[in-house]
């Protein structure tokens, strides 16, 4: 008698399980609650951007009797979007080509249409951005160009050249050797920084479907680097992970540490630095190291994943695109130190300068400012230099640039890898 | 009361089925991965044979490098982190082991905590600790003019590794230890006694009772210390990211990558299966050096 209650109960609970399985196993393909339809947003805005995102859906659910975002603010988001069900998602702008190639995001053209939003309602290298494979395949959200940070009182005005940087160096140098105009870091934002030197010497790294590295202009570019540290001493060498920020904000009590007055650094990096400085913190486009202005910068994206094909979901993408780019509501993007591309909210954040100097700033930069090359798995065809040959270039004091080609042929090597898929 | 096989057999049922399908349905699973082209974000794109395994055995392909270059990254953490989990846990057993036992348990408990506290915390505190430049431990060893310089721990070698190793055993002695506690606690006190009376100091003590009555004990240690330090992932993403060039990046972390960045979970599921053939190989070692001392022992008893 017990041993058939026990197997009865051993039934249940296989069957439980294969219901649980084949939950799993099929997904869900609509999510409806209170009448109204959902649409599941994922995001990656776990930083301080995240609250001023949050505003913009909860207005907009405010609004709204028949749509609701579900918002998803995840730290790990592009896990999440290849592994979950989402209706809409942020990618980058770098990603974009990738996730399109392999069939994840879909053309948004009929939402554009819907929602009453042109192409031409953003600024011209947004618009580049977001056309993928002759397609269009995001509504483009910012662009966050590397930028300039500087403390006024080690520096009253922002340098514009590499020039004024190390005139600025023998200034601070005389005051204290432990002062440096700057910082370049060895992990972290550095792709950044090559990507801003390679812009600004007028290399193209993309060769067919790879980046190609090894050639002797972008070798040299990259020295500029080591010679910055080990030459002209502009700033201390081994500053590892967010070197450059971290020696911006250095503690005073610090004791032997070192200083700096600018940082070329992230833009989500203001808040933190605002807090330190105040109103002894300056924002200014980055200087010209090289031969011709020009910043490496990244941007955010919104994309509609391909599974997405509920008439009623995609016209509650469209109903959000009509109130996320509107100004009065797409500023709050604004508040959160990013800078839309969207023309008119662009024009309302200019008017108030002073309410948005980061923005501003990045603004200044916006007609120079190049994201990476479109090609497939970006971010896996720069790892080799992200994680190894910038790192040897900002610590290895007696590299040779024979030595650095000789890296710099594995890393193209490891591109053309990636490039060609397995 | 007599019942019959098939009854008998079903009470190994929840235990069977537990097997399956935690254990046995994901390693065969894990096997069918390793043997096709699967990718996270297109799917499975066919049976492509030992297609992955041969590609990690070819030095021109870049997963093969990056597989190797974890390799040893990982088995030099091995090396150096086993022996130090081990001894200085045990040197900890013996010392808590000797405290008056009122305070015992009070110092078993602090030592132990650590064990508790998640990796994301330890790291930041050992960030913030051994950071290059203003980091506390370099505030302090320049105020005592230890050093004139801050040492760039995180930033270059073997300094990156001592954090890594000081910050892994910081975190997880507390464990150990408490195994060796355990074990300590066990020993007949009268053979203590004894020995004292036949004139034995600590060591003759250590070397002829503890050591031989904690053996046992040891040997789990030495192979869960192993395995785990195999395992290292958490210290080196969260407080070196892999470097300076990638010299602290680990297996797990590669494995990672291959699958998350790269997509490619066919070859990050080779990967994962020929490492844990490696580790299974040390695992091995380590059991039959043990069995082998085991044995003469017992040959020298008959």
């Amino acid at each position: 008698m017990e041993l058939r209650k026990v197997m009865k109960t051993m039934t249940a609970a296989a069957a439980a399980a294969a219901i649980v399985v084949s939950g799993v196993g099929t997904g869900i393909t609509e999510v409806r609650a209170d009448d109204k339809v959902q649409i599941r947003f994922l995001n990656g805005f776990t930083g301080g951007d995240g609250g001023y995102m949050r505003e913009i859906t909860d207005g907009f659910n405010a609004s709204q009797d028949k749509y609701e975002i579900v918002e998803s603010q995840e730290k790990d988001h592009y896990l999440k979007f290849k592994s979950g069900e989402y209706d809409l998602v942020v990618i980058h702008g770098d990603r974009l080509k990738t996730f399109a190639d392999d069939g994840m995001i879909q053309d948004v053209s009929s939402v554009y249409e819907n929602a009453g939003i042109k192409l031409e309602d953003f600024i011209e290298s947004a618009q580049d951005i977001v056309q993928v494979n002759d397609g269009l395949y995001a509504f483009s959200l910012d662009i966050h160009p590397l930028v300039m940070f500087y403390n006024k009182q080690l520096c009253a005005e922002p340098p514009k050249t590499y020039e004024d940087i190390k005139k600025l160096n023998e200034e601070l140098q005389a005051k204290d050797p432990n002062l440096y105009a700057m910082g370049v870091p060895g992990l972290g934002l550095v792709e950044y920084y090559y990507m801003t030197m390679a812009n600004q010497n007028g290399i193209e790294l993309q060769d067919g479907e790879a980046l190609k590295f090894d050639t002797d202009e972008f070798a040299d570019a990259l020295m500029t680097y080591h010679d910055m540290i080990f030459t002209d001493k502009v700033s201390p060498s081994k500053l590892g992970l967010d070197g450059e920020f971290k020696t911006f904000v250095q503690d005073e009590e610090s004791v032997g540490g070192t200083q700096t007055a600018i940082a070329l650094t992230g833009p989500w990096f203001y808040q933190a630095a605002l807090e330190k400085y105040g109103d002894d913190l300056g924002v200014a486009p980055v200087p010209l190291l090289g031969n011709e202005n020009s910043v490496y910068g990244n941007a955010h994206t919104i994309a509609v994943p391909s599974n997405v094909e509920d008439e009623e979901v995609l016209n509650g993408i469209s109903e959000f695109m009509k109130y996320l780019y509107t100004p009065e509501n797409l500023i709050n993007w604004a508040d959160a130190g990013q800078a839309p591309t969207h023309i008119a909210t662009k024009e309302a954040i200019q008017k108030e300068a002073d309410k948005y100097p980061l923005a501003c700033a990045n603004y200044e930069q916006f007609d120079n400012c190049k994201i990476a090359p479109q090609v497939y798995n970006v971010g896996e065809q720069l790892k080799y230099l992200n994680e190894n040959i910038f790192n040897m270039i900002v610590s290895t004091e007696d590299l040779t640039k024979e030595q650095l080609m000789g890296e710099l042929e594995k890393a193209t090597k490891t591109a053309l890898q990636v490039s060609e898929g397995f | 009361m007599k019942i019959s096989k098939f009854k008998s057999t079903m009470f190994l049922a929840p235990f069977l089925v537990c097997f399956g399908l935690f254990w046995l349905a994901p390693f065969v699973y894990g096997i069918y991965m390793s043997l096709h082209k699967l990718s996270l974000t297109r799917g499975n794109m066919g049976f492509s044979g030992l297609h992955n395994f041969l590609d990690l055995f070819n030095s021109e392909s870049m997963y093969s490098e990056a597989f190797f270059l974890g390799l040893k990254n990982t088995v030099l953490f091995v090396l150096i982190s086993v022996p130090l989990l081990i001894l200085v846990s045990l040197l900890l057993a013996l010392l808590v082991d000797n405290l008056p036992k009122k305070v015992q348990g009070l110092f078993r408990t602090i030592f132990f905590l650590s064990y508790a506290v998640s990796v994301t915390s330890v790291s930041a505190i050992f960030v913030w600790l051994f950071s290059g430049n203003g980091g506390f431990i370099n505030n302090t060893l320049v105020r005592m003019h230890i050093i004139s310089q801050p040492i760039p721990w995180l930033e270059a070698q073997p300094f990156a590794w001592i954090v890594l190793v000081i910050t892994t055993i910081w975190w997880t002695i507390g464990f150990n230890m408490m195994l060796f506690i355990n074990a300590l606690n066990g020993i007949d006190t009268a053979l203590y006694e004894a020995s004292s009376i036949d004139g034995a100091n600590y060591w003759n003590q250590f070397k002829s009772i503890v050591f031989p009555s904690i053996k046992s004990v040891f040997a789990f240690v030495a192979l869960t210390t192993i395995i785990a330090s195999f395992n290292v992932y958490g210290q080196p993403q969260l407080i070196t990211k892999g470097g300076p060039t990638q010299s602290t990046k680990s297996l797990i972390m590669v494995i990672q990558q291959t699958i998350f960045d790269g997509n490619n979970l066919g070859m990050g599921t080779a990967m994962a299966l020929v490492m844990g053939v490696v580790v299974m190989l040390f695992a091995l070692a380590q059991n039959f050096l043990t069995r082998e001392k085991k044995e003469l022992k017992g040959d020298k008893q008959v």
